[in-house]
C-alpha cells in the first residue's frame, strides 16, 4: 500500500511539474499559453544539448530553464505584450502559432530523430519500499515537484516580489500609479513560466521520449491538472496532481479500465459544477 | 479507286496514330511517384527514413524506369487518415503513376479506397494491419513489408523457443493494439504459453510505473509489449529504471531497434523485438544497399528505410519488366512476381492477398562497439516464410 502511494505521488509530481508553468502564466497573466508544450519540448532538447556538451546533468538542469526563461522574456516582450488588451482568442492564436515556429526550429536544429538524456549518476537503480520497487530517479522527481511547488507558493504568497506580482495582475492601474512597471512584472512572470516548462522538459527527459512533437502529448494532461486544480491556482494544481496520481495508482490496481472514464467525468463535472476548480478555497483566491 | 481510298484512309490512320503516339510519348517524359508519409510530428522520423530508402532505390537503378526519369512528389500525411487522403487525392490529381505510403495503418486503409477508384497502384512498406491484405484488400494495393499476423507468429515462436511459460501483456489501448494482442494471445496459447494478466494503458500514457510494479510482482517470466513509438519508449525507459528487463524477458513487435535505442539509451540492452529488416542481413544485395546508404546519408539504414528501399526497388523492376505504361499491366505482373534481389533474401508476392511472403527476423538489443551504434540489434532468430504465412485460401 505505501509503495503504491509513493508511486502515485511520484506520478503526481511529474504531472505537477508539467503543469506548473501553464498554471502560473494563466494565474498571473490570464494568458492560456498553448505554447507551453513547445517550451517544454525546447527545454528537453536544450537540456539534451547541454548534457551532450558538458556530460553534466546538473548543468543541463540549470541551463535549460535559464535559456528558455530568456526566450520566454523575448516572446512576452515582442509577441504577447501588444495583445493583453485584445480578445483571448488572439492570444490563443499567437501561442498556437508559436508552437508551429518552435516545432520547426527544433526540427531544423536537431532533426526528427529521437534523443535520450540518460539518468544522472547515482540516480539509476531502484529501492524497495514495502514490497514495491521505486526508481531512485522517481524519488528525485518527487522531491523536485515538492521543491518547485513550495518555492512557487513561497514566492507568490510570502515575498514582496510575489505581493507585487499579485497586485500587478489584479490592479495593474493602481500598481502602475505607485511607480511599479507592470510590463516588466509581466515579462518576469512569463519568463518564470517558460523556465518551469523547460525545467519540466529537462527532468522528464530521462523518463519520457525526447523528440519533435513531444509537447503535444503532454498538453492535455497539463490542462486536466490546471482545470481540476482551478485555473491559475498553484496550490490547486498540486492537489489536483496528487488526486490524479493516486487515482492512477489505485485505479490501476482496482479498476484499470475505468481510470480514463473517472478522470474525464470528473473534469466535466468540475467544469459544470465548480469551474473555479476542485481545490480552490474560494473563487477569487489564486495562489 | 477503292484502293486509293483505302490507301488514303490507312495513311490518315497512320498519321493520327503517329500524332497521338507522339503526344502519348510526350506525356510520359517522367515516371511520377507520389509519397504520402509522415514528415512531421512524432512519426516524422519514420517518414523521413522511408523517403531516404525509396529515393535511394531509384538512384541505384540509375534514376530511371521505362526509359524516363523517376520523379518523387512528397506529401506529409501528418499521421492522420484525413490528411493522408487529402494529400493522396492531390497527388493523383497531379498525375502520379503510383503512390507510396502511408505510415499508420489507418491512413493506409483510407488511401487504399481512393487509389482503387483511380486505379493507381499503392505500394505499402510499413503499415502492418492485417486488413490491408485481408478483408480490405484491393487490386491496386501491394504490401512488401511485414503484416501483424507475421509479427505475432515471430513473437509466439520467440516465446516458445526461449522457454517462456507465463506472459504478462501490456497493450496500448486502441483498436489495432487490441486486435494485435487478441491475435497474439491465440498464437501464444497454441505454443502452450499462459497469459497471466494484461493491462491496457491509454495511447500516449505518461506513466507506466504502476503497471511495471504489477508486472514485477507477478510470476510472469516475460512481458509482451504491444505498443509503438513514444509509448514503447516511455515504457522501456521507466521499466529499465526498476530493472524489469533484468528480471523478466521483455519483448514486443517493433519495440526496439537502433532508432529506438537512441531514445531509450542504455535501458535498451536486453530488450527483444521483431525486426522488419536489419542492416546486418548478409547477402550481396543487402551489402550493396547498406554501403550505398552509408555513402549517401552517412548512417546505417533503419528498418523503415530498408523496407522502403526494398519495396520501391522491387516495384520499379516489375514496372520496367512490363515495358508498358498501363497500370493494369504493372498490377498483373506484380501479382505474379518473385523478387530474388530482395535485401532480405527472396520475396514472393502472393496473388491471393497482395502480401509479400518473406523471412522474419527477431533481435535483441546489445551494446554496440564503434563504428556500430551504441545500441545495436543482434539478430537472434530467423524464421522461414513458410512458418510465418498461412497458405492462400
Amino acid at each position: 500500500m505505501i509503495g503504491t502511494i509513493l508511486i502515485g505521488l511520484s506520478v503526481a509530481m511529474l504531472l505537477f511539474l508539467l503543469a506548473a508553468g501553464l498554471t502560473l502564466i494563466f494565474g498571473m497573466l490570464g494568458v492560456i499559453n498553448f505554447a507551453h508544450g513547445a517550451l517544454y519540448m525546447l527545454g528537453a532538447f536544450v537540456a539534451f544539448e547541454v548534457y551532450n556538451q558538458t556530460q553534466s546533468f546538473c548543468a543541463a538542469l540549470l541551463l535549460a530553464p535559464i535559456l528558455i526563461a530568456f526566450l520566454g522574456a523575448v516572446i512576452e516582450f515582442f509577441l504577447l505584450r501588444p495583445l493583453y488588451d485584445r480578445d483571448h482568442v488572439e492570444q490563443l492564436l499567437m501561442t498556437f502559432g508559436l508552437i508551429l515556429i518552435l516545432e520547426e526550429a527544433v526540427r531544423l536544429i536537431w532533426g526528427l530523430g529521437y534523443r535520450d538524456l540518460p539518468l544522472p549518476q547515482g540516480f539509476d537503480g531502484s529501492i524497495p519500499v514495502m514490497g514495491s520497487d521505486v526508481a531512485v530517479y522517481r524519488i528525485f522527481l518527487l522531491a523536485t515537484g515538492v521543491a518547485v511547488g513550495a518555492g512557487l507558493f513561497w514566492l507568490i504568497e510570502r515575498t514582496r516580489l510575489g505581493m507585487v506580482l499579485r497586485a500587478a495582475m489584479s490592479h495593474p492601474a493602481m500598481v502602475r500609479a505607485l511607480g511599479i512597471r507592470v510590463d516588466r512584472v509581466r515579462t518576469v512572470v512569463f519568463a518564470l513560466g517558460a523556465a518551469l516548462a523547460a525545467l519540466a522538459g529537462a527532468v522528464a527527459a530521462p523518463v519520457l521520449p525526447v523528440q519533435v512533437g513531444m509537447g503535444f502529448t503532454i498538453i492535455v494532461d497539463c490542462f486536466v491538472v490546471v482545470i481540476l486544480g482551478g485555473l491559475g491556482n498553484i496550490r490547486g494544481a498540486i492537489a489536483a496532481a496528487i488526486f490524479l496520481g493516486l487515482l492512477q495508482a489505485f485505479g490501476q490496481h482496482f479498476f484499470p479500465a475505468w481510470i480514463e472514464v473517472v478522470t474525464y467525468t470528473t473534469l466535466i463535472l468540475v467544469l459544470l459544477i465548480r469551474p473555479q476548480g476542485l481545490f480552490s478555497l474560494s473563487a477569487g483566491r489564486k495562489a | 479507286m477503292k484502293n486509293g481510298h483505302g490507301s488514303l484512309l490507312a495513311a490518315c490512320v497512320a498519321g493520327l496514330m503517329a500524332v497521338s503516339g507522339s503526344a502519348y510519348a510526350a506525356e510520359n517524359t517522367e515516371f511520377k511517384v507520389g509519397g504520402v508519409v509522415a514528415l512531421s510530428g512524432a512519426y516524422g522520423v519514420i517518414g523521413e527514413a522511408m523517403q531516404k530508402g525509396a529515393e535511394l532505390a531509384v538512384e541505384m537503378r540509375g534514376g530511371k524506369v521505362l526509359g524516363v526519369p523517376v520523379v518523387f512528389q512528397w506529401e506529409d500525411s501528418e499521421t492522420k487518415p484525413q490528411a493522408a487522403v487529402q494529400k493522396a487525392t492531390r497527388l493523383m490529381a497531379g498525375g502520379v503513376n503510383m503512390l507510396f505510403g502511408a505510415v499508420s495503418s489507418g491512413s493506409t486503409l483510407a488511401v487504399m479506397k481512393i487509389t482503387e477508384r483511380q486505379k493507381i497502384p499503392l505500394l505499402v512498406t510499413l503499415s502492418a494491419s492485417d486488413s490491408i491484405t485481408g478483408e480490405a484488400m484491393t487490386r491496386y494495393t501491394f504490401r512488401t513489408s511485414n503484416p501483424v499476423n507475421m509479427e505475432n507468429q515471430m513473437m509466439a515462436k520467440f516465446a516458445s523457443r526461449d522457454g517462456l511459460k507465463k506472459i504478462y501483456g501490456v497493450v496500448a489501448d486502441y483498436g489495432v493494439g487490441r486486435e494485435m494482442w487478441d491475435n497474439l494471445k491465440a498464437k501464444l496459447k497454441d505454443q502452450n504459453v499462459e497469459i497471466i494478466a494484461e493491462d491496457y494503458p491509454p495511447l500516449g500514457n505518461k506513466d507506466y510505473s504502476i503497471i511495471i510494479d504489477k508486472v514485477l510482482k507477478s510470476d510472469a517470466d516475460g512481458v509482451a509489449m504491444i505498443m509503438t513509438g513514444g509509448d514503447a519508449i516511455t515504457f522501456l525507459k521507466q521499466s529499465g529504471q526498476v530493472g524489469l528487463k533484468d528480471q523478466k524477458a521483455v519483448f514486443g513487435t517493433m519495440v526496439m531497434d537502433e532508432l529506438m535505442g537512441k531514445a531509450v539509451g542504455n535501458m535498451s540492452y536486453g530488450v527483444n523485438s521483431t525486426l522488419r529488416y536489419h542492416y546486418s542481413i548478409d547477402n550481396p544485395n543487402n551489402n550493396a544497399f547498406v554501403k550505398a546508404f552509408q555513402e549517401k546519408y552517412g548512417e546505417l539504414p533503419n528498418q523503415f528505410a530498408g523496407e522502403a528501399y526494398d519495396g520501391m526497388a522491387w516495384f520499379l523492376d516489375v514496372v520496367d519488366s512490363t515495358g508498358s505504361w498501363d497500370s493494369e499491366d504493372w498490377v498483373n505482373a506484380f501479382e505474379n512476381s518473385t523478387y530474388d534481389k530482395s535485401i532480405e533474401g527472396t520475396k514472393v508476392m502472393r496473388k491471393c492477398d497482395h502480401q509479400a511472403a518473406q523471412i522474419g527476423v527477431f533481435g535483441k538489443a546489445v551494446k554496440g562497439e564503434a563504428p556500430m551504434p551504441e545500441v545495436t540489434m543482434e539478430v537472434t532468430h530467423r524464421f522461414d516464410a513458410d512458418l510465418l504465412f498461412p497458405a492462400c485460401q
